[in-house]
């Protein structure tokens, strides 16, 4: 066995030092230091957090017309069966009538028919999925309800606007399913979904 | 995605800012006429100190949104204030209430453009209404004064009344129910007696044959007779146990419903009264705009206001903003002569207008606004009406004063340019009379003895559920509120005559314009026709004419829902229903439906006769919008169309009526389209009726199945096109 070599006892010391110090300077910095720190995490903070990679909604998705389309659920007050409506003469072509939810009148659209899009094929339609923004509300028609996935931002690209017969600026994009994610803030806030006869004299 | 936390909560802020802000200026508005009143000297410091008060809450809410102008302008009437605080003046010069006028206006404009969105016109609760400048000298203490006084924000009293007006549903529902179990009751008690009938029938049956029964034959059918018998004994006692109950349970239905009308009705009673605010907080503006008004049109006038403390429906008194307001102009504008002329017809200069309002029995207000300005010539009127065409030119020296000033309110009178003295006020009043008709309210105008004009209102302090006419159009039913409907009848179709190409039917003597309902709304008519045709005579705004429905319903309490934020404005309709049946029913608006029919009168002069003998089909469709397309498709082709929700419904439609063709979805409930169709080809009755299946199956292996149960045709949804329905079925019929 060899003898171990003798300890340094006054590097050891310098070392504890010199880390007690770093330590203190870490916790308790001058103030100087301690400013600038401060700004530049508020900085930090101040800075819209980009999307994360991971980030993304909780996107409920259904079909109409035999399209996939999306839909945030921040934005989704609820999502029942039409069994019955009532049609409301006079009303333009896009909206079905009205229902009594809950002790609410909910009038019904149909959004192929906002959109224009072609008129072919007989589907379902017997889904109502009730969107608000806490001023503006309104159910839109859907043919089945697929159930609710969380969607990343990543996944949503933006979409070509020939792929879908809805304009470009309804949509947030399309994911790699071809699945449609409609933008229903811009719906609840269109003032052209509102409907406002004019009564004349 | 946008950052909708944010947003909102911006939003709310400035939302809650405004209607704080409203309340601020509103407050120094009213502080502002108490201190410019005679009797006020002593109170100039406590006044002041209020009004520096409100002028640094304003300030400090404007701040805490961002809103730096409005700030700046509070910091200068601070600033002001707080000097006249220190040193109280015995009296303020005109100059000074001019000046801090300017600055209210300033922060009224600021207001108005600040962002946020709109919020309903903020009514500030009762306890912090200031007394307006009525009566001054006898300074009642504010109702803030009791110390029990809480302050709700309106949103959270107005989601309590919708959460109350849900229960009135439940009430009428309830009443429907307890209705249904008495029905059904009834309905086992006939069958219990029809079943005794049928017992006394098989036991006569017995007595006959057990006197000849003999051999074989005999004994077996004496033994089917008395199995007979014992079913029959077996399920009289059972049926009568459950009539029993049934009755018991509707008794208990119809107990507990009428204690849940009594809670709702109580509940809704008390709720109402909470919803009640003092006119004081409607017209505390009005001193301010009557002086900006008189100072705009040089004219010196005294508002005097009386009954300001008496309570009305909130939503009353914020629908009565802008007809009072425009009654109020007018008076300014056309009642209140010049200085100068007043002082040629040896009147004060000073004009005056007077509020009054006093309470009427029956839960309704009157509030009288009158000027003593130089009235109006009901000659002129009627002549002026008489060019428009409104009467007859011979009436003109006959028409009353009454009726004369009446026709005031007919819209257009104002149009006329030969009325220069009256300009501006015809058009106005007809939307005034509208509004106030709106709240069950009546207007008149009146010439009282000692001169100037006098609009009396009355209205109903409450706002309440009406009562309202169902009639039917086609598959669509309506509501028709009662206060409008005149009468309900039914006449002769032969009775109808054709004055110029238009229908009008006699009452009374007089001839009334007849419009069919189906058509002023766009539906398609109905062609039944049994010669006599129900009618239901409306009137509003003076107008009368008679709508032509399918059927009278009844007349029933009705609670009025909006039709929800995204149908802002829905042209002759104001609101929607719940029938005690859970059915919704749109209310017609009759003042629009009274403007929409005579354009629809002028186009349905000529109805498109029926063809003679029309092919019945049977449409058999889960999907209620899938259902209603291709009814509303095969209707306007000229094909009668009954609908079936599934298979089970389609074949009790098939055994009751009769049907040249069956259209049918194929996954349904209960029973699908490939059962519907075998059921349909193993009944004798029915079994050459061609089927078509329209379907979302698309296989050949579906194909096959649809062909081997027997459907004539098969069309897939996904490519549906109507051509191709058409051509099947003409292909089949």
């Amino acid at each position: 066995m060899t003898r171990p070599d003798p300890i340094d006892w006054d590097a050891v010391k310098q070392r504890i030092e010199a880390a007690g110090q770093r330590l203190e300077e870490e916790f308790a910095p001058p103030a100087d230091k301690r400013r600038a720190l401060l700004e530049a995490r508020a900085r930090a903070l101040a800075v819209a957090p980009a999307p994360a990679p991971g980030a993304g909604f909780d996107a409920l998705e259904f079909t109409l017309a035999r399209e996939h389309y999306a839909i945030d659920t921040v934005w989704v007050r609820e999502v029942y069966p039409l069994r019955e409506f009532t049609q409301l003469p006079g009303t333009p072509a896009f909206v079905l009538g009205i229902v009594h939810v809950r002790g609410r009148v909910v009038s019904v659209l149909d959004l192929k028919r906002f959109f224009d899009m072609p008129q072919i094929g007989l589907s379902d339609l017997n889904k109502v999925i009730v969107l608000s923004n806490g001023t503006m509300e309104f159910g839109i028609l859907a043919d089945t309800i697929v159930g609710v996935r969380r969607l990343l931002h990543a996944e949503v690209q933006e979409a070509l606007p020939t792929l879908t017969g809805i304009r470009a600026d309804y949509l947030l994009g399309i994911t790699s399913r071809r699945e449609v994610v409609l933008d229903a803030h811009k719906l609840l806030s269109d003032p052209a979904i509102v409907v406002c006869a004019d009564v004349g004299d | 995605m946008p950052n909708i936390d944010d947003e909102h909560l911006l939003q709310r802020l400035l939302g809650i800012f405004r209607i704080e802000a409203a309340e601020h200026l509103k407050a120094m508005a009213g502080l502002l006429s108490t201190l410019e009143a005679p009797a006020a000297a002593s109170d100039i410091p406590a006044l002041i100190e209020a009004l520096f008060r409100e002028a640094h809450s304003l300030k400090g809410a404007a701040r805490s949104v961002n809103l730096s102008q409005i700030e700046a302008v509070c910091k200068g009437l601070e600033d002001e204030l707080s000097g006249l605080k220190r040193r109280p003046p015995a009296s303020l010069p005109p100059a000074w209430f001019k000046a801090i006028y300017r600055s209210l206006d300033t922060l009224d404009t600021l207001l108005a453009d600040s962002p946020g969105e709109p919020t309903p016109t903020p009514t500030p609760p009762p306890a912090a209404a200031p007394s307006p400048a009525a009566k001054p000298e006898k300074a009642p203490p504010p109702p803030s004064a009791s110390g029990d006084t809480v302050r709700i924000s309106s949103s959270r009293l107005a989601a309590l009344l919708v959460e109350a007006e849900a229960l009135l549903a439940f009430k009428f529902g309830t009443s429907h129910v307890a209705d249904e179990l008495h029905a059904v009751a009834d309905e086992v008690a006939r069958r219990r007696k029809a079943m005794a009938r049928a017992a006394r029938e098989a036991r006569a049956l017995r007595r006959r044959h057990g006197r000849r029964a003999a051999g074989d034959a005999g004994a077996r059918t004496a033994s089917t007779i008395e199995k007979l018998l014992d079913i029959v004994d077996h399920d009289d006692p059972l049926l009568k146990t459950l009539g029993d109950r049934l009755s018991a349970l509707a008794q208990r239905a119809e107990r507990e419903s009428r204690a849940l009308a009594g809670s709702v009705d109580t509940l809704q009673a008390e709720l109402r009264i909470a919803l009640m605010l003092p006119f004081a907080s409607l017209l505390e503006v009005m001193p301010k705009l009557v002086r900006d008004l008189a100072r705009d049109s040089g004219k010196d006038i005294e508002l005097r206001i009386d009954g300001a403390e008496l309570e009305i429906d909130r939503r009353i008194l914020e629908q009565l903003k802008d007809p009072l307001i425009h009654l109020v102009r007018n008076a300014v504008d056309h009642g209140i002569e010049s200085p100068a002329e007043r002082h040629r017809a040896g009147k004060a200069s000073r004009g005056r207008i007077a509020i009054d309002i006093q309470p009427l029995e029956g839960s309704r207000v009157e509030l009288l606004v009158a000027d003593d300005g130089a009235g109006i010539d009901p000659a002129q009127i009627a002549n002026s009406a008489a060019k428009l065409g409104l009467i007859a030119p011979e009436e003109v020296a006959t028409v009353s004063h009454q009726a004369a000033l009446s026709l005031m309110f007919a819209s257009g009178l104002s149009t006329s340019p030969i009325l220069t003295n009256l300009s501006g006020r015809g058009l106005g009043l007809a939307i005034v009379r509208e509004k106030v008709e709106k709240l069950s309210g009546s207007i008149v105008a009146e010439l009282p003895d000692g001169g100037g004009t006098r609009f009396r209102i009355v209205l109903p302090s409450m706002l309440a559920t009406f009562r309202g006419v169902l009639v039917g159009v086609g598959e669509q039913q309506f509501v028709l509120p009662s206060r409008n409907v005149e009468r309900v009848q039914r006449v002769a179709v032969d009775s109808i005559k054709t004055v110029e190409n238009r229908e009008a039917i006699e009452i009374d003597g007089l001839a009334v314009a007849l419009v069919r309902l189906a058509d002023v709304l766009g539906l398609p008519a109905d062609t039944a026709d049994d010669g006599r045709l129900p009618l239901v005579v409306l009137s509003a705004a003076g107008q009368r004419i008679a709508f032509a429905v399918d059927a009278v319903l009844g007349d029933q309490e009705v609670l009025v829902k909006g039709l929800g934020p995204q149908l802002r404005r829905v042209a002759n309709f104001s609101g929607a229903t719940v029938l005690g049946s859970g059915r919704l029913v749109p209310i017609i608006d009759v003042a629009d439906l009274m403007k929409s029919a005579p354009r629809a009168a002028a186009k349905s002069s000529t109805p498109s006769a029926p063809p003679p003998r029309q092919h019945s089909l049977l449409v058999v469709e889960d999907s209620i919008t899938a259902r209603i397309l291709l009814k509303s498709i095969l209707e306007s082709a000229g094909y009668r169309v009954d609908t079936a929700v599934d298979g089970i419904d389609a074949l009790t439609a098939l055994r009751t009526g009769a049907y040249d063709l069956v259209v049918s979805d194929v996954e349904m409930p209960r029973m699908d389209g490939f059962s519907l169709t075998e059921s349909i080809r193993q009944d004798k009755k029915l079994a050459d009726t061609p089927v078509i299946l329209v379907t979302a199956l698309e296989s050949r292996e579906d194909r096959e199945r649809g062909v081997e149960a027997g459907a004539n045709a098969y069309i897939v949804k996904s490519s549906f096109d109507q051509s191709d329905l058409f051509e099947a079925i003409r292909r089949l019929i």
